[in-house]
């Protein structure tokens, strides 16, 4: 954590002294054969017959992200702890790509051995060599994107891959001794059955995963599914239905000794991703490429999310001497960030950062607005204060499982609305 | 300063459409007769409330009193008087009208003569007013002065051999304005030797000196240190301090017959110094006040409730402040089931009625829920006696009703041609009734209809608007009140009737308007955790009905180091709504609702 000073008060400007140095990269890979119907991602489609060794777009974006990676500034004498190559899908990369990445990452900031690497990868996008070539450096978490075991369900979506190319990717990464790997499901999908649902858990599960993410779908206006698709309408399954699915993957995932550790994710002990938390415990990461996001000495910053503006994008930003153009994100915002992703986990996120920033004005008026949240068993203190519900800056707040975290938007945005009467004006 | 000869004297106002160029005219005459220096100059000198500059209207009126020295060679006092440009202050223009001799009338030369100007001019030349035709923006590309001279020759009769090209910005024509007014507008009657009589044609309330009167002497003279009656108000007071406006308010011992100036007398409302008073002597009165002194009347009442149950006493100290300021305003206390306490507040008309919410809740910082708003109702019981209902929960059940009558107003709108189906076809949907068309040149049209002022003060506005791609403009006046067979419609939320969401309507339209209503409230009021059904009824007949299913997930499944900005932003949106929600029993209904039943299609 990265509050952990016993006085209960700190000033601003001794929160933003106790943040820590980026020990976290994230590289967006954004190429994709296709563009699946509910993807608002930041992608560029490159059709399916080229891969990394025949596209001189992707060999010339690697060019750029070496390039961007090189005029970064290093933060953090610490070498990186997590690497996450996130896309589009990254698994289009090869070897030697792949390669060069880490080169100019090791390079630059230092990589730690051992150090989680992770990465994205469809299935059917890649054969054993090049999931060896990954290996040799250093990947050690593959995050797979299987979405359903119904092929019927894969092609209303526009997935371009079909289950039987799931079955051959797990055994590629079984061979290839991947000590992490995590299957990705949807839920809420189109024309998707209870049973449909259920198949999948229990396929999942029978493949057994170290992790497991679980998403609801979510319609996103600029998609083909925003354009052609109603929430809650035919022939998407009803709000009830996706609430049981969500509820029925909790029950099976947790029955089967995966632990709920945040709204969407499942993780066998010692398999959480790490890179992930880093995100959720509201902590600085690089991010390079088309549309990646980073958060470093409190600057949040969204790269361009077209090729030609990222690439002219770099080429100002290598010319500029590696200076970020954006301002940092002030004291009482960072707390509202670590709010809305800290509720997130299953651990619940102390108030330490909150009394520093906003004081015991601040605790006060969120537990006038937390209390009918607990009464309705959504919220749970851990370590309240003397009086029962009392907040105090060691308090942890912790949202249920299930039942709070399928409310947690209605909690977190009370508690914006509570804090903003002692937001600093400045 | 005082000792203007009336023969130099000049009165005048502009009249003009909003965008015409009114208040980049005013501002040219000031800078030009080096009244404001051009350092001085902010743009728009005279409309001082910076909700006038925000929307470019002017609102309240001001006036200004310019030194001239004209091509005679003789210095001329030329005094400005403002006239706001909006139909429900029609009766504040007819009182500066009354207080000039003459009127520039300023129309776009690309747009042409609109429906208010037109309604301002006809009240300008009933005043005897000499008007001097000049056409703006002549600098504009699709300037076309010949066709907009020939549109004033045909539509007012007003010949426009004469009229002034000009562009207010570029600063074209300024110089030949001022000649026009020395030249053509006639000097005040000679009337100093009467006992005094001055005219109202605006004031304001100022916290230190109580309200500030702009008036207009008319007869006789007025000094500093008399002791004034207000004819109409009764009211006595000694003058205090005596001045002019150049524009800024400069203090002179005495004004006479033909000038224009301001008094302070430590008055403590503007509503004992209404608009349109007589000021005479104490001691040596006029026989009978100046013609034409109305008391203002509210056409348009709505509901107003702090969303905030404790913000009810600012509410009241709010208004009260306002009301200082705005003797058309009126409230008294209402208290509802739904909502809690609250006021009913009059209004001239919706321009006023958006002005005052606006006020409250941007200077006096409140956070308001507004109901729909509603025209007075006769309604005639059974027993005979006929009562004025403002409120639709207060109609009387239909029992006890012998009838109910609706004001009438008579529309005029001006618009190009090919948009008279579309709104033929909007006042019939409106329940109204065709009286007249005129075809005004070619290409332009006057459409007159009668229609219920109900019907109006809803979106008529915006609709006509949006039918005619913004080419229309309209003007309207009351009528008289005519029986037609109305009921009232209830709207239950959650089984409960929330009497803020009653409305008024025509028997035959009361279905749809349910209907209508029942959908629009179902996608306004967010979903609850139960499901809650939302019905229209008459009586205790439910003609329409609705459920807003129950919200059982909100949650962002993906919340990942690229999301969090964007995340964030939807959570502060989502945040912000439901700050904006209204308690009514175990409902949270936000603000929008309350004025669903105006944005229906």
């Amino acid at each position: 954590m990265p509050f952990t000073t016993s006085e209960h008060r700190l000033s601003p400007s001794a929160l933003s002294a106790t943040a820590q140095a980026p020990r976290s990269a994230y590289v967006h890979i954004p190429f994709c054969r296709r563009r699946c119907f509910y993807c608002d991602f930041p992608i560029s489609v490159i059709g399916q017959r080229r891969r990394g060794e025949t596209s001189g777009t992707i060999a010339q974006y690697v060019d750029g992200l070496v390039q961007e990676i090189r005029a970064t500034p290093r933060l953090n004498a610490a070498p990186l702890q997590t690497v996450f190559f996130g896309g589009g899908t990254p698994s289009l990369l090869s070897t030697d790509q792949l390669a060069q990445i880490l080169q100019a990452l090791d390079n630059r900031f230092g990589i730690a051995a051992p150090a989680e690497i992770s990465m994205e990868m469809d299935p059917g996008t890649f054969d054993l060599s090049h999931i060896q070539g990954y290996r040799r450096l250093g990947v050690s978490r593959v995050s797979l994107g299987v979405q359903a075991f119904q092929d019927e369900l894969l092609a209303a979506c526009g997935r371009f891959h079909r289950t039987a190319d799931v079955y051959q990717a797990v055994e590629l990464l079984e061979q290839a001794s991947v000590p992490s790997v995590s299957l990705d499901l949807i839920s809420g999908l189109p024309h998707q059955s209870w049973a449909d649902w259920v198949d999948s858990l229990e396929r999942a599960i029978a493949l057994s995963p170290q992790h497991l993410s679980v998403y609801d779908l979510t319609i996103e206006p600029q998609t083909p599914f925003g354009r052609s698709l109603q929430p809650g309408a035919r022939p998407l399954p009803t709000e009830a239905a996706t609430v049981a699915m969500y509820r029925q993957a909790q029950r099976q995932l947790t029955a089967a000794g995966y632990n709920h550790y945040e709204i969407s994710n499942y993780a066998q002990p010692g398999h959480r991703c790490q890179h992930n938390l880093t995100y959720w415990h509201n902590q600085p990461f690089y991010g390079f490429g088309m549309g990646a996001a980073s958060y470093t000495q409190h600057q949040r910053l969204s790269r361009p999310r077209t090729l030609r503006l990222y690439r002219e994008w770099v080429a100002a930003y290598v010319a500029g001497g590696g200076i970020l153009d954006c301002p940092p994100t002030p004291p009482w915002e960072q707390v509202l960030d670590g709010l809305m992703v800290g509720l997130r986990l299953a651990e619940g996120m102390g108030l330490r950062s909150v009394a520093a920033v906003y004081g015991w004005a601040g605790l006060e008026l969120l537990q006038d607005c937390l209390r009918p949240y607990i009464e309705k068993g959504w919220l749970v203190l851990d370590n309240a204060g003397q009086n029962a519900g009392e907040l105090i800056p060691s308090t942890r707040l912790r949202l249920t499982d299930p039942e709070g975290f399928l409310m947690s938007n209605q909690v977190i945005a009370d508690m914006f609305n509570a804090l903003t009467p002692v937001a600093p004006t400045v | 300063m005082t000792d203007a000869a009336v023969a130099r004297i000049r009165n005048f106002s502009i009249i003009a459409h909003i965008d015409h160029g009114k208040s980049t005219l005013a501002d040219r005459l000031l800078q030009q007769t080096g009244t404001v220096s051009d350092r001085d100059m902010k743009a728009q000198f005279l409309d001082s409330m910076d909700l006038e500059r925000e929307r470019g209207i002017t609102i309240k009126l001001q006036a200004a009193r310019m030194n001239y020295r004209a091509q005679d060679g003789q210095e001329y006092v030329l005094n400005l008087i403002d006239t706001p440009g909006h139909v429900d202050f029609s009766y504040e223009v007819s009182r500066s009208l009354a207080a000039c001799e003459g009127a520039l009338l300023v129309v776009d030369a690309s747009q042409g003569v609109e429906a208010q100007t037109l309604a301002n001019v006809y009240l300008a030349l009933e005043h005897d007013l000499e008007i001097i035709p000049v056409l703006n923006k002549v600098d504009l590309p699709g300037a076309e002065p010949d066709r907009v001279k020939q549109e004033i020759e045909e539509i007012i009769g007003l010949d426009c051999s004469q009229a002034i090209l000009a562009s207010a910005k570029e600063g074209i024509g300024i110089n030949e304005i001022l000649e026009s007014i020395v030249l053509l507008v006639p000097p005040p009657p000679d009337q100093t030797r009467q006992p005094l009589r001055a005219l109202i044609f605006d004031s304001y309330y100022d916290s230190y000196r109580g309200v500030i009167v702009y008036f207009r002497v008319m007869d006789g003279a007025v000094r500093r240190k008399d002791r004034v009656r207000l004819m109409a108000s009764g009211k006595e007071y000694e003058i205090d301090e005596l001045g002019v406006l150049s524009p800024q308010q400069v203090e002179v011992e005495e004004l006479h017959a033909g000038e224009v100036g301001y008094f302070a007398a430590s008055i403590k409302s503007v509503e004992d110094a209404r608009v349109g008073d007589t000021i005479t002597l104490v001691k040596e009165p006029a026989e009978k006040p100046l013609p034409g002194y109305v008391e203002a009347k509210p056409m348009v009442f709505c509901g107003l409730f702090p969303t905030d149950s404790e913000q009810y006493e600012d509410l009241r100290e709010a208004l009260d402040k306002l009301r200082l300021n705005d003797a058309a305003l009126q409230y008294e206390p209402e208290t509802s089931s739904a909502m809690g306490f609250g006021f009913r507040c009059g209004f001239l008309g919706l321009l006023h009625m958006e002005i005052v919410q606006e006020r409250l809740e941007r200077e006096y910082n409140l956070d308001l829920i507004t109901t729909a708003p509603s025209v007075v109702y006769q309604v005639t019981t059974i027993k005979g006696e006929v009562l004025e209902i403002d409120n639709p929960c207060e109609l009387p059940d239909p029992q006890y009703r012998e009838k109910i009558e609706e004001p009438y107003v008579r529309v005029d709108i001006i618009t190009p041609e090919e948009f008279v189906g579309p709104l033929m076809e909007l006042c019939q949907t409106r329940r109204g009734e065709f009286a007249n068309m005129k075809y005004l040149t070619p290409g332009r049209t006057t459409l007159i209809y009668e229609l219920p002022l109900a019907e109006i003060v809803t979106d008529f506005f915006d609709q006509m608007k949006s039918r005619t791609r913004g080419y229309a403009s309209m003007e309207y006046q009351l009528i008289g009140y005519r029986p037609n067979p109305l009921v009232r419609l209830d709207i239950m939320i959650h089984g409960d009737p929330v009497d803020p969401l009653a409305t008024i309507v025509h028997r035959d339209k009361a279905y749809y308007v349910g209907k209508a209503l029942t959908e629009k409230l179902k996608e306004l009021i967010p979903r609850h955790q139960f499901k809650i059904p939302v019905q229209a009824a008459i009586g205790s007949r439910v003609v329409a009905s609705e459920s807003i299913p129950a919200l059982r997930k909100d949650v962002l499944a993906k919340c990942y180091g690229g999301d969090i900005s964007r995340k964030k932003k939807l959570l502060q949106k989502q945040a912000k709504g439901k700050k904006r929600l209204k308690s009514i029993g175990t409902v949270d209904v936000p603000q929008e609702a309350f004025m669903a039943v105006l944005k229906l299609q």
